[in-house]
């Protein structure tokens, strides 16, 4: 956590999220007014350096194009897969013999395709006596292999945070590192880029199996959240776990993992962001000298599925041991649509803060519910969904919440928003946007976030700039635009008990 | 102001020598192993000490932007209590925030705060009620009034406090639905019992007379003090300004109604056992720990913080880690536990979730690991990483002045030496393999672990699990205290 060195920012943005009244309409936000070093790499590597006076400390951010949108059915879990391998070493940092370790994979690799087969021919003891081979021989290669080396490396030079992230459409590594290591990143993170082994795979493939279970199949929420997205995309790929589905999981190979690599790795496919106390123009040079004479990967095909118009309300039941739970979704348009300010202001007014109209409504007043949520996601980059999630309070139903939920809705459509909950929703907003911005790291991911989500880092700054545009009617226009009946489809999760009088 | 230089670096020489111009010779290890660094250099900012109104008050002034942050944090909690109170004790910062006050009932204090764009937090823990407030500084007068005001002339309004009743009724009984959650806080009734940190919220503390204006005025009236209270100041106020509305704010408030009474001493179990809460999941969660005796400022503390993480708290580097993830792949986290309270006992164990069939070896893989490091020293290679992250890392302690003030509240409050994370580091320096190898053979026993599982008793087995220990069945809704 970090505050002083970005709170410029709050000092300029504050002023006009008082609601005072005057919002003063600028040229530009201060956000774009960053001094931001810009650099496109021959290889078409996009790199970007934001030098911020502070503690000496620099954060590290590389965002790759892809997620789990390039999947298909039969190999979900990919993207996620290959960013827990790629923790995994190169052919030289993670090993003390690779050619010894790549003749095991290419008979560990032998065995799983043969396994393939068995499990589709239910042929069970022939899939349990090679998935022991395949143990047997990785613990083999464990015998060449250093383990963890790169984050041994790391950690001793007093990284903080080393991690990565996965979502639809994008895939995230990062670290903090103190400033004067700072080369350190570098060459490590091109090296990775360049020349990584996918080494201990099938271990790996384990242990995200486990993170599964932990997010997913031991989780009420989790298991809600996978059936509604699954029911409300019919085929556009948002309707995919990002973790991957567990039989996809269990048939992954090597080679399909680095076939993923080699056609979206490639460095044209990168965003590579550093912020912090680093000279730009030295960092500039370390990013030609490490990332630039990496050959420039192929062109990454488009994701050209668009979910059809839905054309009825959909519902699913999620039956499960737990207390009652409730998902609406309805199709919206992409982050970038015109329509997407008033969408996001549409989330504030209902959600956000003690005063928003379904929290006061639901929690407050009629105590029916302990939470209400609501938010754009799984995505920004295709068409989303406008969510909304609540926990009924006991013995208030699910039914009760979301025919409340209903008559706030249909009400803000008809009415529309006040001009004190606009202000309030403008307050938020740029408060929020405010936070975001208060650590290196938090900048160094929305300065990653808008290049790759239209190539201009000062893009998510406008789109800030637009939500405080936003009149009464856009709100009054896209509620009743999208939030409609046939548009919806509504998740409740709940025990194996009679079904609940049906909404109307 | 006092101003401590700071240098930390393993190497001297000036910025690294950059390899050849080929690819292939400009990344891999020998280029990351051919890296020199230069010294990191920075000053880090030392707070000041005054008393105001017999108000503890730490301060660095910062005028680096146009913000005031200030945190207050006052001694008692639900542990300082008995058992009626713990309801009470619990809601008291949430309602703090949003009860009202004498003068601003509920509404008016949420739009005052958005008014003023002012940003508030209120929380506390067993013995401690802490909050804060960011503000502009141009609003730092109405600001620090409303705050303050909030403190002092709570009214706990009785629909607020409904609703946090209705909302924490609804947290107890969600609890079953997480399994960890459940694991964790039947794990600490087993082994704390009746002691506050065996403790889990029932219906029957949530009664409406638990939670009367009267006894929240009571625990306010005993614990938002100022013999109880720290407050810590940074931002942009010279400290004779801000010394004069502190004045203002914090004159005539009665003292506290009562001293507290001392932490109740934890009695925890140390008898071995193997406990079974029985739940068809498709993962289990497993607990261990036993006991132990290190404590904060002990001389064992820095050699126990090195063992704890190269045994499992240490991420990837550490021991149960690179076992149970990297080598078997059982499970996606595995760490060990090692609480070193400054008075009183801790324990020491480790925690991990698994599917089903890989629950006892999982237990026993970590209990063997336990017996390695309690038999033989670790690597110099091990020590030296868990040092060196430290050390190396030693500047991430300071990236905001906001931290920087919070961590000095704390060591005031626990009486720590104000310099007590340069003593920390250079402790840590001082730690060897054998020092290492001595605490952890003296205090981590894995034959006598407490082992708790939440899982399927039919795809875990019985008799594996019974090789660890006699295995009791518990129930969670007749757990003995």
């Amino acid at each position: 956590m970090r505050a002083e060195g970005a709170l410029f920012l709050l000092a300029t943005l504050l002023p006009c999220a008082l609601p005072a009244g005057a919002v003063a309409q600028q040229q530009r936000t201060p956000g774009e007014r960053l001094p931001v070093h810009e650099k496109v790499l021959d290889n078409g590597m996009r790199f970007l350096a934001l030098e911020r006076k502070g503690a000496p400390t620099v954060a590290f951010v590389v965002q790759y194009d892809v997620g789990s949108v390039q999947e298909h059915l039969g190999d979900t879990g990919t993207a996620h897969l290959l960013e827990h391998l790629l923790f995994k070493g190169t052919t030289t940092i993670g090993t003390k013999d690779v050619d010894a370790e790549r003749v095991l994979f290419g008979r560990m690799d032998a065995a799983q395709d043969t396994l393939v087969r068995a499990r589709a021919r239910g042929d069970s003891a022939r899939v349990s006596a090679l998935a022991a081979r395949i143990h047997a021989l990785e613990d083999t290669a464990r015998t060449y292999v250093v383990p963890n080396e790169m984050d041994r490396i790391l950690t001793r030079a007093g990284a903080q945070g080393l991690n990565a992230t996965t979502t639809n459409e994008s895939t995230t590594y990062f670290v903090e590192l103190p400033a004067n290591r700072a080369e350190l990143w570098f060459a490590l993170e091109a090296d990775r880029m360049s020349d990584p082994v996918f080494r201990e795979f099938y271990t790996e493939r384990d242990v995200v199996m486990e993170e599964r279970r932990t997010r997913i199949d031991t989780s009420p929420g989790g298991m809600l959240y996978e059936s509604h997205l699954a029911a409300a995309y019919t085929m556009h790929p948002y309707g995919v776990p990002v973790i991957g589905w567990m039989s996809d999981l269990q048939n992954l190979g090597r080679q399909e993992v680095a076939e993923y690599y080699r056609r979206y790795y490639g460095p044209n496919n990168a965003v590579v962001v550093v912020v912090g106390d680093l000279d730009a123009d030295k960092a500039v040079e370390w990013a030609e000298h490490y990332f630039g004479p990496l050959p420039r990967g192929e062109e990454p095909p488009p994701v050209l599925a668009r979910e059809p118009q839905q054309r009825g309300e959909r519902r699913v039941d999620v039956v499960w041991d737990a207390e009652p739970a409730l998902r609406i979704g309805w199709h919206v348009p992409e982050a970038l649509d015109p329509d997407a300010p008033a969408l996001s202001v549409l989330t504030s007014l209902l959600t956000g803060g003690r005063t928003s109209r379904l929290y006061h409504r639901l929690v407050i007043e009629d105590r029916s519910a302990a939470s209400v949520y609501s938010s754009l996601g799984p995505g920004e980059k295709y068409p989303q969904l406008f969510q909304i999630d609540a926990t009924p309070i006991s013995p208030h139903t699910p039914a009760e919440v979301e025919a409340a939920i209903y008559e706030e809705i249909a009400r803000l459509a008809e009415e529309g928003p006040t001009q004190r909950e606009l202000v309030r929703v403008r307050n938020q907003v740029e408060a929020g946007n405010v936070r975001r911005l208060l650590s290196n790291l938090g900048l160094a991911f929305q300065i990653a976030s808008s290049t790759t989500l239209t190539g201009d880092w000062r893009d998510t700054f406008r789109l800030s700039q637009r939500v405080g545009e936003v009149t009464a009617d856009d709100v009054r226009r896209v509620a009743s635009t999208w939030l409609t009946q046939e548009n919806r489809t509504v998740a409740t999760l709940r025990r194996d008990e009679p079904d609940e009088e049906p909404i109307s | 102001m006092r101003r401590a230089a700071v240098v930390t670096a393993l190497a001297l020489l000036a910025c690294g020598t950059i390899a050849g111009p080929t690819a292939a010779q400009q990344t891999g290890k020998s280029v990351v192993e051919r890296l020199r660094y230069p010294p990191l250099r920075f000053d880090a900012p030392d707070p000041e000490m005054h008393e105001v109104e017999g108000v503890r008050v730490l301060f660095l002034e910062d005028h680096t932007v146009p913000l005031v942050t200030l945190f207050a944090r006052f001694k008692g909690g639900y542990s300082l209590f008995d058992r009626s109170y713990y309801a009470a004790t619990t809601a008291l910062p949430a309602l703090l925030r949003y009860g009202g006050t004498t003068t601003l009932p509920p509404d008016s204090v949420d739009e005052a705060l958005e008014y003023y764009a002012l940003q508030t937090s209120f929380g506390g823990g067993g013995e401690t009620v802490f909050t804060s407030l960011n503000t502009l500084t141009t609003h730092l007068d109405p600001g620090l009034h409303l705050w303050i005001d909030m403190l002092r002339n709570p009214v706990f309004d009785s629909a607020q406090v409904e609703v946090w009743r209705g909302r924490e009724m609804e947290n107890v009984r969600r609890r079953p639905d997480d399994p960890q959650r459940l694991a964790f806080t039947q794990f600490n009734r087993l082994m704390y019992g009746d002691h506050p940190v065996g403790w889990e919220m029932d219906a029957s503390d949530l009664e409406p007379e638990d939670l009367t204006p009267e006894r929240l005025h009571e625990v306010q009236r005993r614990i938002l003090c100022p013999e109880n209270l720290i407050i810590g100041i940074t931002g942009d106020v010279s400290w004779p300004e801000m010394e004069a509305k502190l004045r203002r704010e914090l004159r005539d408030w009665p003292p506290c109604s009562g001293t507290l009474p001392e932490y109740p001493e934890p009695r925890i179990r140390s008898k071995p056992g193997v406990f079974l809460i029985p739940r068809e999941l498709e993962q289990s969660i497993l607990v261990m720990a036993h006991p132990a005796d290190v404590h904060l400022g002990d001389g064992r503390y820095f050699a126990a913080q090195i063992g704890n993480a190269i045994l499992g708290s240490g991420g990837f580097s550490s021991r149960i880690m690179a076992r149970i993830r990297t080598e078997e792949g059982y499970a996606y986290a595995a760490s060990s536990i090692w609480t070193m309270p400054r008075r009183y006992q801790g324990i020491v164990g480790a925690v991990t979730r698994t599917r089903p069939e890989n629950t006892v070896p999982a237990l026993e893989l970590i209990l063997e690991t336990m017996k390695e490091m309690s038999r033989e020293d670790p690597t110099r290679e091990e020590v030296g990483t868990a040092v060196d992250q430290i050390v190396n890392g030693f500047v991430f302690n300071f990236e905001t002045m906001a931290q920087i003030i919070s961590r000095r509240m704390f060591y005031l409050a626990q009486e720590l030496p104000e310099d007590w994370l340069e003593q920390y580091v250079a402790g840590v320096e001082d730690v060897t393999p054998r020092s290492v190898h001595r605490v952890l053979r003296d205090n981590l026993r894995p034959d006598d672990m407490i082992i708790l599982v939440v899982g399927d008793p039919d795809r875990i087995g019985r008799e594996g699990l019974e090789r660890l220990g006699p295995v009791t069945i518990l129930d969670p809704s007749t757990l003995p205290g």
